[in-house]
């Protein structure tokens, strides 16, 4: 049995975000979403301040709230630890968006193929791409994944339904990491089966002190942070990616 | 009015149709008028409508929490919240009617059962509305439902099975009147006679009719507790919610549905006197007894945002006290003061009449439309603060503004809700044919 973690070494964050520019163009998302997303916040008054980075992929959670609440079972929990959202099935009502303690849930608010990033109608862009459409999806991924055979991948942004981190099931299937952790410039990510207590992943949690976002709340992650500490109330996100969508 | 029934000879002029009570059949200017704006005001609606089924919810003020900075549920699910809200009453007082045996209440069954059918198919149409795949919605909140899902009760408990037997329960007692109307021959005697489907008012029929019916209401008021609960829990089961997470939201739904409800009922209520000209069966009696039950309910509900503010001022931190001081002295805080205000001096009307015991119905008319206006204010706030103010994640606080589609929905749904009471009322006797008639037929 292989069950998946993630693992954050916050000693080892420097903000950088190149993982959030990884995971766009490995799932094609969309203007304004953010599978991964990663917190610059900052603590203190000057000149006593502190700066700290936070990763937030979705966090996968074995006691998932957003599995509780959906209403037609297209947010669904698999053996190997992975939280997906089928969005075949998906009927756009958004409960798990609300009852998400970590808002890592992105609704497709248009239509995909208008809210891709870069101004496409442009005439000089037209005249590179000969008009073609942009790779707003990726139809490599468009295909039934895992036991179930479900549509789970990244190749799915369709008006009207619900997407997230999917740990990059369609790369993690046959044995390559998530885009993120692969893309990592100082290997602050690190991912791989926990269920087997001898995993370089499974020491490496065993050895540093660790913990996980809104444990208190009792939905018991799979994402693990390690070196650092939960963001207190005190602290203020800068820099934030101001990413909203228009029409 | 009511002995043109039995006797046509007594119509006061000399037409080719016999007269059927209530104006029914009978279109005046003032109906045409009403029924012409409403259906400006549904077609606007459903422009709005089926043009965010085109550009997708992109086109509303709705987007995602947290690094959006938006609120995902916003004025649809709100007064998705509201109409079921207002279903309340109607089949309560219709129910408490048929079980107690209130003779002098009867007047208002129908119109009251009325309202619960309208305002819970409103409620669907909303929550479709509110779903990114309407259609798919249709298919697999059945296909797949997970009763594990707060919003099973919602769905399937609520528009299924209450709207179902709430329609069930109208129809029964439209049969009734439908069958003798039927014995008219007008223009709408085809229509009466599909409706009453066979049934003629025999002794025999009318005492399975009364059984049917008392049986029925007693099965429609546990089924009431659980829709309207299930409708808290959507948002009482959250713990991830600041704002949400509560015991009493279940109990404080119910009881905000019964004011709601019973402010509408008693709006209605004094249109049909005036309108259908029914001074003498919905006199001051009846609209006194809606009044003292608004005042009750109103009491209660006072006394749970009272319980509520106090434990979410003395006791809340972090994020929990972000959401109430948003709602308290932030952003939203000419809602919740607008709409306490009205609250309270509603209810301060309303014990006024009730220790002077002199009713005005004017007067309750308009305590029944402030009740509503401070509903909606409070259904809002139930829905929105808790999501642009209550991210558990250091995310910046968001906002939420409507825009004019959203507007369009539900300025559309409302329409479309008293269009269909419009035409219901020039069909079916809005008030039920009193006992003598039926004496006099049998």
């Amino acid at each position: 049995m292989t069950k998946y973690t993630m693992v954050v070494d916050l000693d080892r964050c420097q903000g950088c975000r190149a993982c959030m520019e990884a995971c766009k163009i490995e799932n094609n998302t969309t203007e304004g979403v953010f599978w991964m997303y990663v917190f610059r916040l900052e603590e203190g008054e000057y000149p006593n301040t502190q700066q700290t980075y936070l990763p937030r992929p979705c966090q996968h959670c074995d006691n998932a709230p957003c599995v509780k609440v959906c209403p037609v079972g297209a947010r669904y929990k698999r053996e190997d630890g992975l939280v997906l959202t089928d969005f075949d099935r998906c009927i756009g009502c958004r409960y798990c968006e609300l009852a998400c303690p970590y808002g890592v849930n992105y609704f497709n608010w248009g239509k995909p193929e208008k809210q891709h990033y870069g101004e496409w109608d442009d005439p000089d862009l037209q005249a590179v791409t000969g008009g073609a459409n942009p790779p707003w999806s990726n139809p490599d991924l468009a295909r039934p994944h895992g036991d179930e055979q479900r549509m789970v991948a990244g190749g799915g942004h369709h008006k009207g339904v619900m997407e997230k981190c999917t740990f990059c099931v369609h790369l993690v299937e046959r044995g390559e990491l998530p885009a993120c952790v692969v893309t990592c410039p100082v290997q602050a990510l690190r991912f791989g089966n926990t269920d087997d207590p001898e995993t370089p992943v499974s020491r490496f949690i065993r050895e540093h002190g660790h913990f996980r976002l809104l444990d208190e709340l009792g939905t018991e992650p799979r994402v693990v942070y390690v070196g650092g500490q939960p963001p207190s109330d005190e602290v203020h996100e800068i820099e934030l990616v101001h990413a909203g969508v228009e029409r | 009015m009511t002995t043109a029934v039995t006797q046509p000879d007594m119509t006061r002029e000399e037409v080719d149709l016999p007269t059927l009570p209530q104006g029914i059949g009978h279109l005046t200017r003032g109906w045409g008028v009403f029924v012409a704006i409403a259906l400006a005001v549904v077609g606007f609606g459903t422009y709005a409508f089926m043009y965010q089924q085109s550009e997708g919810e992109i086109v509303t003020g709705l987007r995602n929490v947290g690094t959006m900075g938006g609120a995902p549920w916003g004025l649809y699910v709100a007064f998705l919240v509201y109409f079921v809200g207002v279903s309340f009453a109607g089949i309560t007082i219709a129910a408490l009617i048929r079980l107690f045996n209130l003779q002098a209440l009867r007047p208002l069954a129908r119109m009251a059962e009325l309202l619960t059918v309208v305002s819970l198919v409103l409620a669907s149409i909303a929550i479709l509305a509110d779903l990114g795949q309407p259609l798919r919605g249709i298919v697999n909140l059945f296909r797949y439902a997970r009763p594990q899902s707060p919003f099973f009760g919602t769905f399937v408990l609520v528009i299924s099975g209450y709207l179902f037997a709430s329609l069930v329960y109208l129809y029964l007692g439209s049969r009734r009147d439908a069958a003798i109307m039927a014995r008219e021959s007008t223009r709408l005697q085809g229509l009466h006679s599909f409706v009453a489907a066979g049934y003629t008012d025999t002794p025999a029929e009318r005492d399975r009719h009364e059984r049917a019916t008392f049986w029925l209401a007693l099965a429609i008021l546990p089924m009431l507790i659980v829709a309207h609960s299930t409708l808290g829990f959507v948002f009482g089961l959250q713990i991830g919610r600041p704002g949400w997470f509560s015991a009493l939201q279940a109990p404080a739904f119910v009881v905000l549905a019964g004011v709601s409800g019973i402010g509408l009922l008693i709006v209605l209520a004094a249109v049909v006197r005036s309108v259908c000209d029914e001074r003498d069966t919905l006199d001051e009696y009846v609209f006194a007894w809606l009044g003292r039950f608004l005042a009750v309910l109103t009491i209660a509900y006072l006394y749970f945002v009272l319980t509520e503010l106090l434990t979410s001022t003395y006791a809340a931190g972090g994020r929990e006290a972000d959401v109430t001081d948003a709602i308290l002295t932030g952003r939203y805080a000419w809602i919740f003061w607008g709409s306490t205000i009205l609250f309270v001096v509603s209810l301060a009307g309303l014990l006024t009449q009730l220790l002077t015991k002199r009713w005005n119905i004017g007067t309750l008319v308009a305590i029944g439309i402030a009740v509503n206006l401070a509903a909606i204010g409070k259904r809002f706030l139930i829905v929105v603060p808790s999501q642009t103010d209550g991210m558990l994640l250091p995310y910046e606080t968001g906002s939420y503004t409507p825009t004019w589609v959203e507007y369009g929905v539900v300025l559309g749904l409302i329409a479309l809700g008293a269009l269909a009471i419009a035409v219901f009322m020039k069909l079916i006797p809005i008030v039920e044919l009193p006992e003598e008639v039926e004496a006099d037929a049998s």
